[in-house]
């Protein structure tokens, strides 16, 4: 504090959200949990529950996406139709605004409208098996780092640090495209190397770094507080610990890193479809859409258009909502410069 | 982790310049394409456009190879024709004068003796290569051991035509006993196993060339090739970026008659993606456009529209599916014959910007020996294929629900025809899957004989105006080699093979006679469906408004003479 008595400009670091504690000259009724007081605020948030809702319609559209197809379009995804939709050219239809075509055909004659919404599914589907593979093998290793620490911490963080500093694009393309060729056998179970799975898999290993180090940093300050060595002097086991005491105040973090990391793994998985090293043609994505959408620009614009307004309004959408759901966990774990 | 900012402002802005940029067609040449990783899109920094000495050309694939002894890719022999000569070239001129052959190092056409089993020249006198080493007899015999050494990708011309180079290549023979040459007399003699029609037409391609063998390493140079004798030299090899092609300052005075010094040094840009590549061009942002490739469907009205620009060239080339016969569901006649009448001839022509000419022939139709009759099957090229018909003869084959894996390369239109195909066959009852590769690895790739690539994406542009130059790479048994094998059906058919034995000895000038034999052979080829032949594409002579387009010279067989550029 300055001699003032007020705190000067600077930037104050943003921190880890805490318990879910009041505001300063927030009205709290007596008893309520932190995480029903995370819930108040973020209803009052009308801004973050819009864009939440917008991400919630472009799910159910996606998931609506057969439905479409068979009883509007009356088309499927990856059916070509270049005698009709092509001119003699090869330049597809722009978009009618009717059932057929809705938004026009793709450079093979497909229903743009279609793909979009099948292409949708692949970019949700992989977006949120990378986000859930993220946050399993984060908190899996941030929380026995962090709380072990010793060998295995070196270890696990050693890891962290050899995945941290690639760029992630080219992580994953090189991932992906040796991935696809090979696919993968774990022993137990094999993946094919045309399964969205394996992109899955690529994003959420390539994150993982990004979320369990900070979820190793509030453990090793979690680790010396009493109530774990209250809970250790009761002589609970370690793996108790850690799943009762250690776990739920990691929670809010996780569930803030979740919108987080669902924004990024949707944008990864377009970024490496873009290139070539994510969905595999003729499977659409917004990603392989866009790409093929680039040598049409041209002529036929809605082809990249489209998929891009879409991938943005989704990213958009989750991360607006994360920004709500950061602040209702903890309103005073802001980025913000003081005057 | 990327930080959040005020994510709506943000978002919002990058949509508009999303937009903006979109709207204003941007044709920046450091755009990415879709192609994978491996292989760059980028350009050289230093030069996209073109000053008064310099022209540039996009191309859209780096060559297999810059090294001639290995390259044998339209890429690389548009560059080898001018950079490293052999004893005889194709004439420097467009249209059917351009297939003729020219004395080069050679004096004059060879004497055919021997029952056309022994040809004998004597090369020209006083010829220094670039670095100013003199051009020896003894070369010629360097250049094709290194190209046997290497691995050359047409080495099948070499080894079952010339004595001793199969066993030279297989490494029991020190040296190619059927050449014989005289340095001091520059008499060349060289000696086949058999008499072989087309060898003259061998002695013309890029590849079969003189190399310095005092200093020519025996081991492949892609970054830094040979000195070779030419016009021109290569420099400033980059790989998957660009390179050039530098005037040859001591050719001039040594220019062989027919083999023009060039005018313009020129520079080769790679740009893997056609709309870009197009835009370049159309933009005067480069001069020549790649005619290996297709322009696409978004600018190929607006392009076609420039006669002092552009012109379709119909040249031979083929593009078919290969249909592996060792496994299934192709080792079925019936299945193969499904394929054959379910492949969508118009649709596929569409898609490659209504350049392709429906067929259903491996030999083109500028070829001798292209079948005049209608296609086998009551195939209408021109139509909708009957894919009721395709789906009962799979049915008939029992290969239904097969799994397929097509193999695509990475390259507009060939991905979107792959796509087509894939789903062509997923129509008539197979379970198709693509597989795409890079464009600048994809050749390469089906052409490793143990990959057995099921199905997929193939063409050939003829390197000589004989039938021999398609049937002996892509359906002749003795092709079939572990790598650079383009046999891709790995096809063995004994009909075949007899009659190609007698129609490879029938010399280049009696083609005509055998003509019909020839017919009859493809339409035997056609009906087996070992290959699915669906079109033969126009080649685009496509260049900028500073190049002076009469000038050009367009070879039927190496496109683009650059030799012929020159500014306005």
């Amino acid at each position: 504090m300055s001699a003032t008595g007020s705190t000067p400009a600077s930037v104050i670091e943003e921190s880890l959200p805490q318990e879910g504690w009041p505001a300063a000259g927030e009205d709290v009724p007596p008893g309520i949990g932190p995480y029903r007081l995370a819930w108040r605020r973020l209803r009052r948030n009308k801004v973050a529950l819009a864009f939440g809702g917008l991400f919630l319609v472009i799910v159910i559209l996606c998931l609506l996406a057969p439905v479409y197809a068979k009883h509007v379009a009356h088309t499927g995804p990856n059916t070509e139709n270049v005698d009709t939709a092509l001119n003699q050219f090869g330049v597809p239809l722009g978009p009618t605004w009717h059932a057929k075509y809705f938004l026009g055909a793709d450079n093979v004659g497909r229903d743009v409208a279609v793909r979009l919404l099948y292409g949708g599914r692949n970019s949700l589907e992989i977006g949120f098996e990378a986000t859930l593979i993220t946050i399993v093998l984060a908190t899996l290793l941030g929380v026995l780092s962090g709380y072990f620490r010793g060998p295995l911490d070196g270890f696990i963080s050693r890891a962290f640090e050899v995945i941290w500093p690639y760029p992630v694009y080219l992580l994953g393309i090189v991932l992906g495209v040796v991935l696809e060729i090979s696919g993968l056998d774990l022993g137990l179970f094999k993946i094919g190397g045309s399964s969205l799975l394996i992109t899955a898999l690529v994003i959420g290993v390539i994150y993982t770094p990004y979320v369990g180090k900070a979820i190793r940093g509030q453990v090793l300050g979690l680790r010396e507080r009493e109530f774990i060595d209250a809970a250790r002097q009761q002589g609970l086991g370690n793996m108790r610990i850690m799943y009762e005491e250690v776990l739920p105040n990691v929670a809010s973090t996780i569930i803030v890193f979740i919108p987080l990391v669902l924004a990024n793994a949707i944008l990864t998985e377009a970024g490496l479809s873009f290139l070539g090293a994510g969905v595999r043609p003729p499977n659409p994505s917004w990603g392989t859409m866009i790409s093929e959408g680039i040598n049409l620009l041209p002529s036929a614009i809605h082809t990249m258009l489209v998929p891009g307004i879409m991938l943005v309004l989704c990213v958009l959408g989750i991360n607006v909502f994360g920004d709500g759901v950061r602040d209702a966990l903890d309103p005073r774990a802001k980025i913000r410069i003081d005057h | 982790m990327q930080k959040l900012t005020r994510p709506i402002m943000a978002s919002a802005l990058a949509l508009a310049v999303v937009i903006a940029l979109a709207a204003c067609g941007s044709s920046n040449s450091s755009s990415t394409s879709s192609s994978a990783a491996a292989s760059s899109s980028k350009t050289t920094s230093s030069s996209t456009t073109s000053n008064g000495t310099t022209a540039t050309v996009v191309i859209g694939t780096f060559p297999q190879s810059l090294d001639p002894s290995i390259d044998f890719t339209t890429q690389g022999g548009e560059v080898h024709w001018l950079t490293y000569l052999g004893p005889y070239s194709f004439a420097h001129a467009s249209g059917t004068a351009g297939t003729q052959i020219i004395p080069s190092v050679a004096t004059t056409m060879p004497t055919v003796s021997d029952g056309g089993k022994t040809y004998a020249f004597t090369i020209r006198k006083g010829l220094t290569y670039s670095n100013g080493a003199p051009v020896k007899a003894s070369d010629l015999t360097f250049g094709i051991e290194r190209a046997l050494k290497l691995g050359w990708s047409a080495a099948s011309f070499l080894t079952s035509t010339i004595q001793g180079a199969a066993a030279y290549s297989k490494g029991t023979a020190k040296t190619v006993s059927g050449i014989t040459t005289n340095d001091a007399t520059g008499q060349t003699t060289i000696h086949l196993v058999s008499p072989y029609g087309a060898f003259l037409d061998i002695l013309a391609v890029p590849g079969v060339s003189y190399m310095p063998a005092a200093t020519t390493p025996m081991k492949p140079e892609p970054n830094s090739p040979p000195v070779g004798f030419g016009p021109y030299v290569i420099k400033n090899v980059q790989n998957n970026v660009g390179y050039d092609l530098a005037l040859n300052p001591s050719y001039a005075k040594q220019a062989i008659p027919g083999i023009p010094a060039g005018h313009l040094n020129i520079h080769f840009s790679i740009q893997s993606n056609t709309t870009t590549e197009a835009s370049m061009v159309l933009n005067n942002q480069a001069d020549v456009f790649d005619w290996g490739d297709t322009i696409p469907p978004s600018l190929i009205q607006q392009v076609s529209g420039l006669s002092d620009r552009f012109k379709a060239v119909q040249t031979n080339k083929t593009f078919y599916w290969f249909l592996n016969v060792t496994e299934k569901p192709f080792s079925s006649q019936l299945a193969r014959e499904a394929v054959m009448i379910a492949t969508d001839r118009p649709a596929l022509a569409r898609l490659g910007s209504g350049a392709l000419v429906p067929g259903c022939y491996l030999l083109p139709p500028q070829m001798t020996g292209h079948p005049t009759g209608p296609c086998p099957y009551g195939i209408d090229p021109n139509s909708t294929p009957d894919v009721a018909k395709a789906k009962q003869l799979v049915q008939q084959s029992g290969m239904a629900g097969q799994a397929v894996t097509v193999w695509a390369e990475n390259r507009q239109p060939r991905l979107e025809w792959a796509e087509n195909y894939a789903a062509t066959l997923n129509a008539i009852g197979f379970k198709a899957t693509l597989k795409t590769i890079a464009d600048a690895d994809y050749f390469s790739t089906i052409e490793t004989l143990k990959n057995h690539p099921q199905t997929g994406f193939a063409d050939w542009q003829q390197d000589f105006p004989n039938p021999t130059d398609f049937y002996q790479n892509l359906v002749d048994g003795n092709a079939i080699v572990p790598i650079g094998n383009s046999n891709y059906e790995e096809v063995n058919d004994p009909h075949i093979q007899s009659v190609l034995k007698s129609l490879y000895p029938v010399p280049a000038s009696q083609i005509a006679t055998v003509a019909s034999q020839w017919q009859a052979l493809d339409t035997y080829v056609s009906q087996k469906a070992y290959v699915v032949p669906y079109g033969y594409l126009s080649s685009p002579e496509f260049v900028s408004n500073k190049i002076n387009f009469g000038a050009i010279v367009f070879s039927p067989l190496e496109g683009n003479d650059f030799s012929s550029l020159q500014f306005k």
